[in-house]
């Protein structure tokens, strides 16, 4: 995701013997997860949950349009921006609401950043739904 | 020619005087040969047509007239006198003026070694030689002379437009078969699958469920009523509205959720700092 996670937990192996590589990445992403599972807030998970959300649709509604048809092209194009201009908006507002962020941030305060969010949605949506027809 | 006759005539009309008829008075033709001897000198008479005059390459042929009117002694000068020179095989026509004296008398010349361009392309269908006058105060007159046989002509040039001026061949169009919707069970399916998402993104908040403790204080909340509206606002002109309305009432809106959007996060940033400081 887009905000750099805490470091403040440490992973808790360090195997002496080398064991297998799958092995080795599954704990990695094991600690992985629960580094960010224990550091992250839970406003920010609220918005990670919304991210994930819009990477699905997208990518379900490609899916759609390469396996079975295109046709309505303009209808598929206008649901695909709308994930992909939501994400990047959604990303930019985790960003710069992030505390771990502030010293980047400095001339944006959070509800400043919300309020971007809001106008810049309201804009995405209106195109789409102009598009969608 | 028509319309040149339709004038003279219309004149006639409103000057109501009484149109006399105009008529020609010792009308002579003379053929000669390019030596300068004379092959053929006649006078024309109007009510027995002429054998057919034939001219050769070089010959030269001479026509003098003299135009007169019914009521007057001399002759009278009309405002058109032209000769007309007509291929009734091809359908072409010549016409040369020719220049009468105020007394009414005209001559003129026809040299086929340079024939005047106004010749019209001909094959070897005589030219049928007419004279036309048109008079501001007398009525029109066509007057048949002769044929004439002139050495054919070279035929008349095709302009490089030509190919343009005919029916083109007709245009079949093929296009491209009308894309069909896939199968209902596809679609149905398929779009199960794309809602599939809401109930994931769902069943995260309930997991991760954040706090919210002013969501329902009033500032907020009318907030978040405002933008509801807006979005409510752009489903109806998803299905019906038309682009002057939702841009009208968008803008009403759009103020609306600007100054309670303004109270709302000033209150949650006083919030924020007061909490922090």
């Amino acid at each position: 995701m887009a905000g750099p996670k805490s470091s403040s937990s440490t992973p808790k192996h360090a195997p002496s013997t080398k064991p297998a590589l799958s092995s080795q990445s599954s704990v990695a992403l094991q600690s992985l997860w629960s580094a960010y599972h224990d550091a992250t807030p839970s406003r920010l998970k609220f918005i990670d949950s919304f991210l994930v959300f819009l990477i699905l649709s997208g990518v379900i509604q490609f899916v759609y349009c390469v396996l079975v048809t295109s046709f309505p092209f303009n209808a598929f194009l206008a649901g695909f921006a709308s994930t992909v201009g939501q994400f990047v908006l959604t990303a930019s507002l985790r960003s710069q609401v992030n505390s771990v962020n502030r010293a980047l941030f400095k001339d944006v305060s959070p509800e400043r950043a919300f309020a971007d969010f809001v106008v810049g949605s309201v804009v995405l949506h209106f195109f789409v739904f102009n598009f969608l027809g | 020619m028509g319309p040149q006759i339709l004038l003279s005539v219309l004149f006639c009309l409103i000057a109501a005087v009484h149109a006399g008829q105009l008529s020609l008075q010792s009308p002579k033709l003379t053929v000669v040969g390019p030596d300068g001897g004379k092959l053929r000198s006649e006078p024309i008479s109007l009510q027995k047509r002429a054998d057919p005059v034939v001219l050769g390459a070089n010959d030269i042929l001479k026509l003098t007239f003299q135009v007169t009117d019914q009521t007057s002694d001399g002759g009278v000068q009309p405002h058109q006198t032209f000769l007309r020179f007509f291929d009734s095989t091809t359908g072409e026509e010549g016409i040369q003026p020719v220049k009468v004296t105020p007394s009414g008398k005209a001559k003129f010349e026809l040299n086929m070694a340079k024939p005047p361009s106004s010749l019209p392309p001909s094959g070897t269908a005589p030219l049928r030689v007419s004279l036309l006058l048109g008079s501001f105060v007398h009525g029109p007159a066509a007057l048949d002379l002769f044929d004439l046989h002139v050495p054919p002509s070279a035929s008349a040039p095709v302009h490089p437009d030509e190919s343009f001026y005919h029916p083109r061949p007709e245009i079949a169009h093929t296009f491209r078969p009308e894309p069909k919707l896939p199968p209902r069970f596809v679609s149905a399916f398929f779009a199960a699958l794309v809602l599939a998402p809401w109930v994931v993104l769902f069943g995260l908040w309930g997991a991760v469920k954040p706090s919210v403790p002013h969501l329902f204080s009033p500032s907020i909340l009318s907030f978040v009523l405002s933008l509801a509206l807006i979005e409510g606002l752009l489903l109806w002109y998803w299905v019906e509205l038309r682009l002057g309305h939702i841009l009208l009432y968008g803008s009403g809106a759009a103020a609306l959720a600007l100054l309670t959007g303004k109270q709302a996060l000033v209150g949650i940033a006083a919030r924020r700092t007061g909490s922090s400081k």
